[in-house]
């Protein structure tokens, strides 16, 4: 089963979309969280990636998206909700601190938009393999390839990290490393962990940017990509979104 | 014939390091040739095929004395990127060979670098996933494979290219025995078909002898053995102090004529191990 950032087969109409036009889509839904100032508007854009996620058969990487971001969002929700001193007054808390209707109302709307940037951004690379956004940054955007490149491999290493991650967490608790206890051993466990995470990747990144060299990287030019990315009348439904999801957002 | 390869008095210490990874090596290849590669760790044969690949000095910095040509570019002042229109290679590292996250891309990777005609792609990726039996895996993310079938797509990338110089580097070690096997078979076919010099670092030795033509065994830096199979073969007790495992036929032939039951050239293949086994007993 692919990581929640890699590309996942299929042959949804979004899978055969233009890879610039999914990168459009995601960022509209992004930029479009935070431009409104409805509640409501976030509401519908968060609503519209986990059903289109579902729909599009990444119910998996909706759920971890949601676990993983919502944790972070409640985080922040729990942490900014005291100090927002605006608005009526629905609990008074000791040090001064208190918990306003605005307050709820803009620290949900925060957490909105974490999840509502999150989501479209995992959907996106979920239906895109990372060669196709490489190859129509180059072609289309003309941004060099070595940037595009960076780029994508940036986001391919963020899975392997996590998975270096385990095999490091894995290797220390197989010599007997307690990875369970206070706060205070957990700090002292951050070097065991680190130092090797840091090792391993560093050395992981020159080896594959050596394998990359052998295999002709700085030989490629523009025009070498072997596939070609033409806009459809099939992407006209996802372009029409995309304005439609910028004018509700600008207006609301 | 003009060698392919031609590494004279090559020496090379990494960085930082006391001692020579590469020592005196004088090495000569001709195009076609199937080499094989053996030795105890720290022998010096990854360093060997970075020296091949230009990978030492250019990436892997160090001291390098000598001189080494391969398909007639010097590989100290021609960069990495000439050098890999001839040279392939399959590194031992396999999760750091790949720079894609799906099969059929880390085959196309090298193929859009070098430019290859776009007519004669899907060709060549369709024969390099048949080839080594992957094709179902084309749509497949690399994440999802398993260690023998990263091998084999990262076998199949470098194939793919159809290099003049294909250099492997312990690159069967996650492979089951049968398909360790089909990969020998088809470096045999490319070697046979295209004219391509194969060069493979292995520790399996019974592999290199059903399948080399010539074998060098290296130690501490340098190539104490370099000819065919059979004559390195007839040298099982230094074999054995260097660290390399003889194939058992070979151990029995050794004990077999030191009885004087045996006269014969020490047996490469079971065949050839039959016949000395009825010799001993007839």
């Amino acid at each position: 089963m692919p990581g929640i950032l890699e590309y996942q087969s299929g042959d949804t109409f979004l899978h055969r979309a233009h890879p610039l036009v999914k990168l459009l889509l995601a960022a509209v839904i992004c930029v479009g969280g935070f431009l409104t100032q409805s509640l409501w508007v976030n509401l519908a854009l968060l609503a519209l990636s986990i059903v289109g996620g579902f729909a599009l058969g990444m119910g998996r990487k909706v759920k971890a998206s949601l676990k993983g971001a919502g944790s972070l969002c409640l985080f922040l929700f729990v942490v900014q909700l005291p100090f927002v001193r605006m608005g009526r007054t629905l609990l008074p808390l000791p040090f001064g601190l208190r918990i306003t209707d605005l307050g709820l109302r803009y620290c949900a709307q925060l957490g909105m938009r974490l999840l509502g940037a999150t989501l479209p951004l995992v959907l996106m690379l979920g239906v895109t393999r990372l060669s196709d956004l490489t190859n129509t940054l180059v072609a289309q955007l003309g941004i060099p390839y070595r940037y595009a490149f960076v780029i994508t491999t940036a986001i391919r290493f963020i899975p392997v990290l996590f998975v270096e991650m385990r095999d490091v967490i894995e290797a220390q608790t197989a010599r007997g490393v307690e990875l369970d206890g206070s706060f205070k051993q957990k700090i002292r466990l951050i070097p065991p962990l680190c130092v090797p995470l840091l090792v391993s990747c560093v050395q992981r990144m020159e080896n594959n940017a050596l394998a990359a060299e052998l295999r002709g990287f700085y030989l490629r030019k523009r025009g070498s990509g072997y596939r070609r990315y033409p806009l459809s009348a099939a992407d006209a439904p996802a372009l029409a979104a995309c304005a439609l999801i910028l004018i509700i957002a600008i207006i609301t | 014939m003009e060698p392919i390869i031609l590494l004279e008095d090559v020496s090379f210490s990494y960085e930082g390091a006391s001692g020579r990874a590469l020592d005196g090596v004088r090495l000569s290849i001709t195009p076609g040739e199937f080499v094989g590669v053996i030795g105890p760790a720290g022998a010096g044969k990854t360093t060997l095929a970075h020296a091949l690949s230009g990978v030492t000095p250019h990436v892997r910095r160090g001291d390098f004395y000598g001189a080494a040509r391969v398909a007639g570019l010097d590989t100290v002042s021609s960069s990495v990127a000439e050098l890999s229109k001839t040279v392939g290679c399959v590194f031992q590292d396999i999760e750091s060979q790949f720079v894609t996250t799906m099969v059929e891309d880390e085959i196309l990777f090298a193929l859009e670098n070098f430019s290859v005609p776009r007519d004669e792609i899907p060709s060549r990726v369709d024969r390099a996933l048949n080839d080594l039996d992957i094709a179902d895996l084309r749509l497949r993310s690399i994440s999802t494979l398993s260690g023998g079938q990263k091998q084999k797509v990262a076998l199949a990338a470098a194939l793919a290219l159809a290099p003049s110089v294909l250099v492997l580097d312990e690159a069967t070690g996650e492979l089951d025995p049968a398909s360790s096997v089909q990969v020998f078979e088809l470096l045999t076919q490319l070697q046979r078909e295209r004219g391509a010099t194969i060069i493979v670092i292995e520790q399996k030795i019974m592999l290199l002898c059903a399948y080399a033509e010539r074998l060098l065994v290296m130690d501490q830096g340098r190539v104490v053995i370099d000819g065919s199979v059979r004559r390195a073969l007839e040298q099982p007790d230094r074999l054995l102090a260097l660290g390399v495992n003889c194939p058992r036929v070979t151990t029995l032939a050794a004990r077999l004529r030191e009885k004087g039951l045996y006269h014969g050239a020490p047996p490469v293949s079971l065949d050839e191990a039959e016949a000395m086994v009825r010799e001993a007993l007839a």
